[in-house]
Parts: structure tokens; C-alpha cells; sequence
């Protein structure tokens, strides 16, 4: 149970802040240039991304070995995971600007502008690339925390549902979801997908630990506090650097 | 072509960041495994997750860091 709740909230975060950056992208076309060839562009991207899922998910759940695949997903999920974590450090210290919808959809419309021929080829364009970059990370991540976890049906689960949820909303509100507290989710999965590799990595490696699928909230606590250190440290050189 | 391209930047870019910092998280981890294999104690393997922390303390402070010193 406690496994399945974290592959579905691993799967359900992570999508729901790729899609919220992927609507950001679609809503910016098909307000700019109309809905048809944005729309298109969608869909052809989420058909490749889930053929991406069902190819790779069934490709490591009966061909790999667990502990090997523990080891080498679980390594790459840490690789994953800390990437996210450190971009999370530099923008809660204000090294780096926080993420924004309405900037990323502005930039979208400037870029639409600026290719006035062959609207619907660019619309539909840049609408799949949108989509289908963002989505890759959600594919990374349901393929990864599911396969391992044996619960793959679970993380598609929880990214469709984060996918759909986003979609809604976007229908209803039709303008960016700037108010989705983006950064602070991208630093919650970092720190849950930080913790699985780590918890998995190790167990591929041989290791057993104690309480077993308790011990990512141990991991989860040690990658958290590292990053509030981190943060710490950062704001109290800010003074002296400037 | 450039969509091609820009899929394997976004792949690779998935886990890389900075090059020297994944090579310390894979070096942490390849130690972690050499020592896991011959010290079998339970909870051991917090070791690596304290050392995968630490070396995220200090890349962070240092590009903040770089990202500081004027160009």
C-alpha cells in the first residue's frame, strides 16, 4: 500500500508539473493562431509518448532483472532526482529566476510572431515539440517508479490523472495556471525522487535496510534538510558577493 | 533534424547537468556499491545518501557561487 501511494504521488507530481508547463505552451498557440493544428500537434505527442511508455515499461518489466534494474533505474532516478533538487536550491535562494507561466507564454506568442508563413505548420510544430519535450520527463518518470516498483499500471495511473486534471483546468480557465505553486512541487518530487533512486540504487546493490519502505522517509529527510542547508548557505554569501 | 537533436539534448539533459556533478553522484555511487558488497550491516546505505546530500550542498554553493562573480 505505502508503495503504491508513492508511485502514484511520484507520478501524479511530476506530470502534473510538466503538463502545467506543456498547457502553458498549447494554450499560448491555439489562443494566438486558433485551436485545429495546436490541437493536432498535441495529440500526435501524446500518442508517441505513450507508445514511448508502453514500450520501455513493458521492455523493463519482463526483460530486466529486479535487482538490476533497481540499480540502474534506481541510479538514474538519483541523477534525476537531484537535478530537480539543485535547480529547486538555486531558485529558493534566488539564484536563479523562479519558473513562470506567463513569461513562458509570452516568449510562445513572441516565437509564433515571428513565423508568419505556414501558420498551421508552425502552430502544429510547436505544439508537438511543447508537449512532447515536457512529456519526456513524465515518461522518464512513470516508466522509471513504476517499472521498478512493479506497480507500472499505478504510475500511469497517476500521470494520466495529473495530465487530465491539468487539461480541465486549462479548458475551464484559458489562460496560464501561473498560480500552481510550480517551484515548490518541482522540489517536493526531487526530494521524493531523489530518495526512491536512492532507496532502490542501494537495494540493487545488495543492501537491505531497516523498516524497508520506511527508510525513504529517513533518505527523504537527510535530501531535504541537505537542501535547506544549501539554501542557507547560498543566502548568507549573497551579501558578501554582491 | 533539430527536433531530433533537440530530443537527445532533453533526454541527456534529464540526468545531466552539469557533468563533473554527475560524475561525483556515479563515483558516490560506485563506491556505495563496492562497500556494500563487503560490509553487510543494516542501514549502511544511509552512508550514501548522506554523501549524495553533501556533494548536493556543495555543487549548489558553488554555482551559486559562479553564478555571482561578475563576467
Amino acid at each position: 500500500m505505502y508503495s503504491q501511494v508513492l508511485t502514484f504521488g511520484a507520478a501524479f507530481l511530476g506530470s502534473a508539473v510538466e503538463s502545467v508547463e506543456a498547457l502553458t505552451i498549447v494554450l499560448a498557440v491555439g489562443l494566438t493562431r486558433g485551436w485545429r493544428s495546436p490541437l493536432y500537434g498535441t495529440l500526435v505527442a501524446l500518442v508517441a509518448l505513450a507508445v514511448l511508455v508502453l514500450l520501455f515499461g513493458q521492455l523493463i518489466v519482463t526483460r530486466v532483472p529486479e535487482l538490476t534494474l533497481k540499480l540502474i533505474i534506481g541510479t538514474l532516478i538519483v541523477l534525476f532526482g537531484l537535478r530537480w533538487l539543485h535547480k529547486a536550491i538555486l531558485r529558493s535562494a534566488g539564484v536563479i529566476a523562479m519558473h513562470d507561466e506567463n513569461k513562458s507564454y509570452q516568449e510562445t506568442v513572441k516565437e509564433l510572431y515571428g513565423s508568419p508563413l505556414r501558420q498551421d505548420w508552425v502552430a502544429f510544430v510547436i505544439a508537438l515539440k511543447g508537449v512532447f519535450l515536457e512529456g519526456m520527463e513524465v515518461v522518464f518518470i512513470v516508466v522509471a517508479v513504476g517499472g521498478t516498483s512493479g506497480g507500472l499500471h499505478i504510475a500511469v495511473a497517476g500521470g494520466l490523472l495529473a495530465m487530465i486534471v491539468v487539461a480541465i483546468i486549462g479548458v475551464v480557465v484559458r489562460k496560464p495556471l501561473a498560480q500552481v505553486p510550480e517551484n515548490t512541487l518541482k522540489y517536493a518530487v526531487g526530494v521524493i525522487l531523489a530518495s526512491i533512486g536512492t532507496f532502490w540504487a542501494a537495494e540493487g546493490m545488495g543492501a537491505t535496510w531497516p523498516l524497508d519502505l520506511v527508510s525513504i522517509l529517513g533518505i527523504a529527510a537527510i535530501y531535504f534538510g541537505a537542501s535547506r542547508v544549501a539554501v542557507m548557505m547560498i543566502r548568507m554569501r549573497k551579501p558578501v558577493m554582491a | 533534424m533539430r527536433f531530433l537533436r533537440a530530443a537527445v539534448a532533453e533526454v541527456v539533459g534529464l540526468f545531466v547537468g552539469d557533468w563533473a556533478q554527475t560524475a561525483v553522484s556515479v563515483g558516490i555511487l560506485g563506491i556505495g556499491w563496492f562497500v556494500l558488497s563487503r560490509v553487510h550491516v543494516e542501514g549502511i546505505a544511509f552512508l550514501i545518501a548522506i554523501a549524495l546530500a553533501s556533494q548536493l550542498i556543495y555543487a549548489a554553493t558553488i554555482e551559486a557561487r559562479q553564478r555571482a562573480r561578475p563576467s
